[in-house]
């Protein structure tokens, strides 16, 4: 199956080629040159479906051909602002919400209102709210491509001999004052090498041999995949301010309360210390069962769900908060960069992105749910098909228990100091403390 | 002052340090000192090549084997898919199952780069270098002292001051991710080149020019067809240690030509790394990386080992 | 480490060349033209752009505009700034003395035991290495959960040796720099130590002296101008540390090993700071200036007691 793919692409590739060459001595000026169109992306895992899109873009317009460049998440954005200075970004990049607004600040982003005007794109086959995110004062810097939520990523096996049954896992509450029965759970799932839970007294918390919670540190301005959530289900938010806000509340109780709890988990021995988490990355730390719970995305739904994963994972929503259950959502879009040499091109490009074509294709794997409702219909087809459970991440966005990762200006800057607070903080520092310093860091950015 | 600024005593011009013996003492019978002694440097040489030997052999492991066998010393299951997926030879999927992403290495191409790169620096900047340091120490004219002292000065700018003008000055010409723009600063001039060039040409004897001189040979033609041939030895030892230094930088060829027409194999290795894996880091196909960037150095130190370590008894003692 | 050599300034005159008559002017300026190109076009117009970088809010997308001193008041009030100072103010120093007592006592070993020119040369290859494939390498050796040489020492109750323990990561970029540099500084001492006459060691036995003796008695003394210029060069070299950290922790380095030029580096290409940057690199300067001076003070007050 692969291969007759790879060998029509191939064949598609050489007919173009010789195309291009025909076209190219017939002088012909209206099918216009050859253009190569880079395009950035960061999850590896969605290389070959984007490939796919490209090679379908590449037989309908012979005359672009897009190349694909995947960096990992951590890199992704510093690679891409060495780039900009270069002057040699790449034509296309996937864009993210909670950095998008700095490059519009830069004047980074190409507004892609009219193209987009001009287009057959149709704004209200998007998931609702998402198309709206890309619009910053009256000008569009991106089309949507995906959205996401998060939910808790647990041990099946591991969370029943804890005593807790499905539906239990999906009631859970929280709170940062005792951990609400998340603790409970967390607690009861952590295991030391004498084969004591966590609930043990004499729970040897130097010698764990699975603890019970993994979170997530390097999660950026946002804690998109950890700290957000819980802080969110306590009242915090990252600033009263409309559009891009120029103060924040990453001092404010909820978040401190938030981190201390969070640190307490380290101290006792639930989680992993600092240092022991940071090289293997979560998926190898879950797999091999050196953890018994998460919190991470849908797109990684795929990856734990698949059959040869040796745990047998299950997801459920977040635990809900003393101010309800909140999940962070996030959307992904396209955007074009200011300085590329062929907008058209480009603009075509992440027009196609966004297209049914597109965007069914890449539902249809199952990996993440694309922005277009129908995209995401094909998803979720895709993952029953699968017999993957969709719902915990499905029911929040349903029921509206989420928030929506935040845009602001500086990101980089931004993201880069509270996340060394809450790196500080897993390492033992003062959450008040710290959280403070990184609010007054992060405030004087906008003087 | 027997450090290198020293000027060469001898009358002959350079000669490697080969024949020299090393000072020595009465050899003694062989004592416990002795015996710790090999002991000591046994255990620096393993220190200093066991790392890479653990390079090679992850460089060997199937992904699969990484954390089961980690301890082991050789893989019991040796693998080239990592060498090949590295060098493209795989397809995406297969490359994927292995733990990576496709992600590859033009290894010719990258090499090509280095070479280049290093390679035109070492040899132009060198004798461009031995032209001023001529003229530095054998030309008078007005205002050669001011001249050489802001040439020295320059030995104090840290890279990254001229780094970030530089970079900008490439953006404007528009040279930025051509070779032409990688090479240009450092492809004339370097104030050590010219000093430790100076010194030597101070040392030299001063007759055979003189001579010349008054066979009415002028000053390019001394500098070109005497002093020149002269220095076979510390031209040689000049262009090697910019080779090695050209070969290894990293911050420059980062910023100023990542793209992959002007990609240099340092970079290469440091974008390959950034395209693991969101979830873990591809070590396997890393250490395949590493290995195939450390072969050009091992084929170097096999043939002008020799060199490299007279280059540096010459450099160092002299 | 850069290239362990170095200046002297002392000797300024030209020795007894027969005087020239001739257009000695055009020669020098044939000869002279592509070195100071070079010069004029990569350090001096860089240096003066640098300076009026440092007083601009320039981001390298948009037109410099004139700032003043704001950048040096911000950097004043950077608790960032100085700590990366220190940071690697402590990795120059650490760097420094481990590796110099290190090795010292390789290079005395390489002169006690006449170690063949390719075992010399072995010990060279981690120097010929890119620091980007050393930091690959070890960041695999010391990884947290699989590497290597991290569980070893675990194993022998050293633990805690990986690149994300706060405690630890610093001394283990030390560590790895000493570990790449060490062949080649050895190498260099050793040259010196060829240098001392084997008579000296001759007679000293005959004093019957003992081989620690003679060490710390002849061969130190005598090779002190090495010394002295390996010492100064690696400081110097030692400040401008950057491809261990960037690559060594994947372009995320944990706070506790933000050195000066990876601060540089992030204001510059990844903040868009490019004045802020340059207003840093010019402290950096100021501070490599002083350095180079105690270094030719060094160096003047140095002279092996042969020459």
């Amino acid at each position: 199956m692969k291969r007759t793919k790879a060998l029509a692409a191939l064949g598609a590739a050489s007919l173009l080629a010789l195309s291009a060459c025909s076209s190219g001595t017939g002088g012909d000026d209206a099918a216009g040159e050859a253009v190569t169109i880079d395009y950035w992306l960061w999850d590896d895992t969605q290389l070959p479906l984007y490939q796919q899109c490209a090679d379908d873009f590449h037989e309908l317009n012979p005359e672009i051909t897009v190349t694909l460049t995947q960096t990992g998440w951590a890199q992704y954005w510093q690679n891409l602002s060495t780039q900009i200075t270069a002057g040699t970004a790449p034509d296309v990049f996937t864009n993210q919400i909670s950095y998008y607004l700095q490059f519009v600040q830069n004047g980074q982003l190409l507004d892609l209102t009219d193209p987009v005007e001009a287009s057959d794109v149709d704004l209200a086959a998007f998931k609702e709210g998402l198309a709206d995110r890309w619009v910053f004062e009256g000008k569009r810097y991106g089309l949507p491509k995906d959205w996401d939520t998060v939910a808790l990523l647990y041990d099946t096996e591991v969370a029943k001999e804890a005593g807790f049954s499905a539906e239990q896992m999906s009631a859970l509450t929280w709170n940062p004052d005792d951990g609400g029965t998340f603790e409970e759970l967390v607690r009861a799932m952590s295991l030391d090498s004498a084969g004591r839970t966590g609930l043990d007294p004499a729970y040897d918390k130097d010698d764990v041999v699975r603890y019970g919670y993994y979170p997530e540190w390097a999660d950026g301005a946002v804690g998109q995949n950890g700290w957000g959530n819980f802080a969110h289900s306590a009242g915090f938010t990252y600033s009263d301010d409309e559009g891009a806000p120029t103060s924040f509340n990453f001092d404010s109780a909820p978040l401190v309360e938030t981190a201390g709890w969070l640190q307490t988990l380290i101290e006792d021995g639930y989680a992993p210390p600092f240092d022991e988490q940071s090289t293997l990355g979560t998926e190898a730390v879950m797999t091999s069962g050196k953890a018994a719970s998460t919190i991470t995305g849908s797109w990684t739904a795929s990856t734990y769900l698949a059959e040869d994963v040796p745990v047998d994972f299950a997801f459920a929503q977040v635990p809900e908060g003393p101010q309800g259950r909140t999940a962070a959502t996030n959307g992904l879009a396209d955007s074009v960069w200011a300085g590329t040499e062929h907008p058209d091109q480009a603009s075509a490009w992440v027009e196609y992105l966004a297209s049914p074509a597109c965007q069914d294709t890449v539902g249809e794997a199952g990996l993440v749910f694309p922005a277009l409702n129908s995209g995401t219909e094909a998803a979720l087809a895709a993952r029953e098909e699968q017999g993957l459970d969709s719902s915990a991440f499905v029911g929040v966005a349903d029921a509206g228990e989420i928030f929506a990762v935040p845009a602001f200006n500086n990101a980089a800057e931004v993201n880069a100091a509270v996340q060394d607070a809450m790196q500080a903080i897993a390492q033992g520092a003062d959450p008040a403390e710290r959280l403070g310093e990184a609010n007054d860091a992060v405030e004087s950015l906008f003087e | 002052m027997s450090a290198i600024a020293t000027p060469l005593r001898t009358s002959r011009a350079w000669r490697p340090a080969v024949g020299q013996r090393p000072a020595r003492r009465p050899r003694p019978a062989v004592r416990p000192g002795r015996v710790m002694a090999w002991v000591a440097v046994t255990v620096v040489i393993v220190a200093t090549v066991f790392p890479f030997f653990w390079m090679v052999r992850t460089a060997f492991t199937p992904a699969a084997g990484l954390i089961e066998e980690a301890g082991r010393l050789w893989p019991t299951d040796p693998t080239l898919v990592n060498f090949r997926r590295v060098l493209g030879l795989t397809s995406v999927e297969e490359s994927v199952a292995a733990g990576g992403t496709g992600a590859a290495i033009d290894f010719v191409r990258y090499t090509a780069n280095s070479l280049l790169y290093a390679g035109s620096v070492a040899v132009i900047q060198t004798l461009s270098c031995a032209a001023a340091a001529y003229a530095f120490a054998r030309l008078h004219f007005r205002g050669r002292d001011a001249l050489f002292g802001l040439v020295l000065a320059g030995l104090m700018v840290p890279g990254i001051f001229t780094l970030l003008p530089n970079f900008a000055l490439m953006r404007e010409l528009g040279l930025l991710n051509t070779m032409v723009g990688l090479v240009a600063p450092a492809l004339l001039m370097s104030p050590f080149t010219i000093f430790f060039l100076r010194q030597f040409f101070l040392s030299l004897p001063t007759d055979v020019e003189g001579a010349a001189m008054l066979d009415g040979v002028g000053s390019l033609g001394r500098f070109w067809r005497i002093a020149l041939p002269m220095s076979r030895g510390p031209l040689a030892t000049m262009m090697l240690i910019t080779l090695v230094g050209m070969w290894k930088d990293y911050l420059w060829p980062l910023v100023a030509g990542s793209s992959p027409e002007t990609r240099v194999l340092t970079v290469a290795l440091g974008v390959f790394q950034q395209q693991s894996p969101n979830t873990a880091p591809d070590w396997t196909g890393l250490m395949a990386g590493a290995t195939l960037s450390v072969v050009p150095v091992l084929l170097l130190l096999v043939l002008l080992g020799r060199q490299l370590v007279q280059s540096l008894n010459f450099s160092g003692g002299k | 480490m850069t290239r362990a050599m170095t200046v002297d300034l002392s000797r300024r005159s030209t020795p007894a060349v027969p005087r020239l008559r001739r257009a000695d002017k055009w020669a020098a300026a044939v000869l002279l033209f592509p070195a100071l190109l070079g010069f004029v076009l990569f350090y001096l117009y860089p240096t003066v752009r640098g300076v009026y970088y440092s007083m601009t809010d320039f981001n390298l997308l948009k037109d410099p505009g004139f700032v003043g001193a704001e950048n040096f008041r911000t950097l004043v009030a950077d608790p960032q700034v100085w700590t990366s100072l220190r940071i690697t103010a402590v990795f120059a120093l650490g760097n420094l003395v481990v590796m110099l007592v290190l090795a010292l006592g390789l290079a005395a070993l390489m002169q006690r035991l006449r170690l063949r020119t390719w075992v010399r040369s072995l010990l060279l290859l981690p120097w010929l290495v890119p620091n980007v494939a050393i930091a690959l390498i070890w960041g695999w050796l010391l990884d947290a959960n699989v590497g290597f040489l991290k569980n070893l020492l675990d194993s022998i109750g050293i633990e805690g040796v990986t690149f994300y323990n706060p405690d630890a990561a610093l001394w283990i970029v030390v560590g790895i720099s000493v570990w790449s540099g060490l062949g080649y500084t050895a190498l260099l001492l050793y040259a010196g130590m060829l240098q001392v006459p084997a008579e000296l060691y001759e007679a000293a036995a005959l004093d019957g002296a003992s081989e620690t003796r003679m060490f710390f008695r002849l061969t130190l003394p005598l090779i002190r101008p090495v010394l002295a210029l390996v010492l100064v060069v690696s400081l110097i070299g030692s400040f401008q540390v950057f491809d261990l950290v960037q690559v060594g922790y994947g372009n995320n380095p944990i706070p506790e090993v933000r050195v000066i030029y990876y601060y540089i580096y992030q204001q510059a290409f990844a903040f868009y700071k490019m004045g802020y940057a340059s207003a840093i690199a010019i402290l950096l300067v100021v501070i490599l200036g002083v350095l180079t001076y105690v270094q030719m003070r060094l160096m003047r007050a140095n002279r092996s007691d042969l020459s």
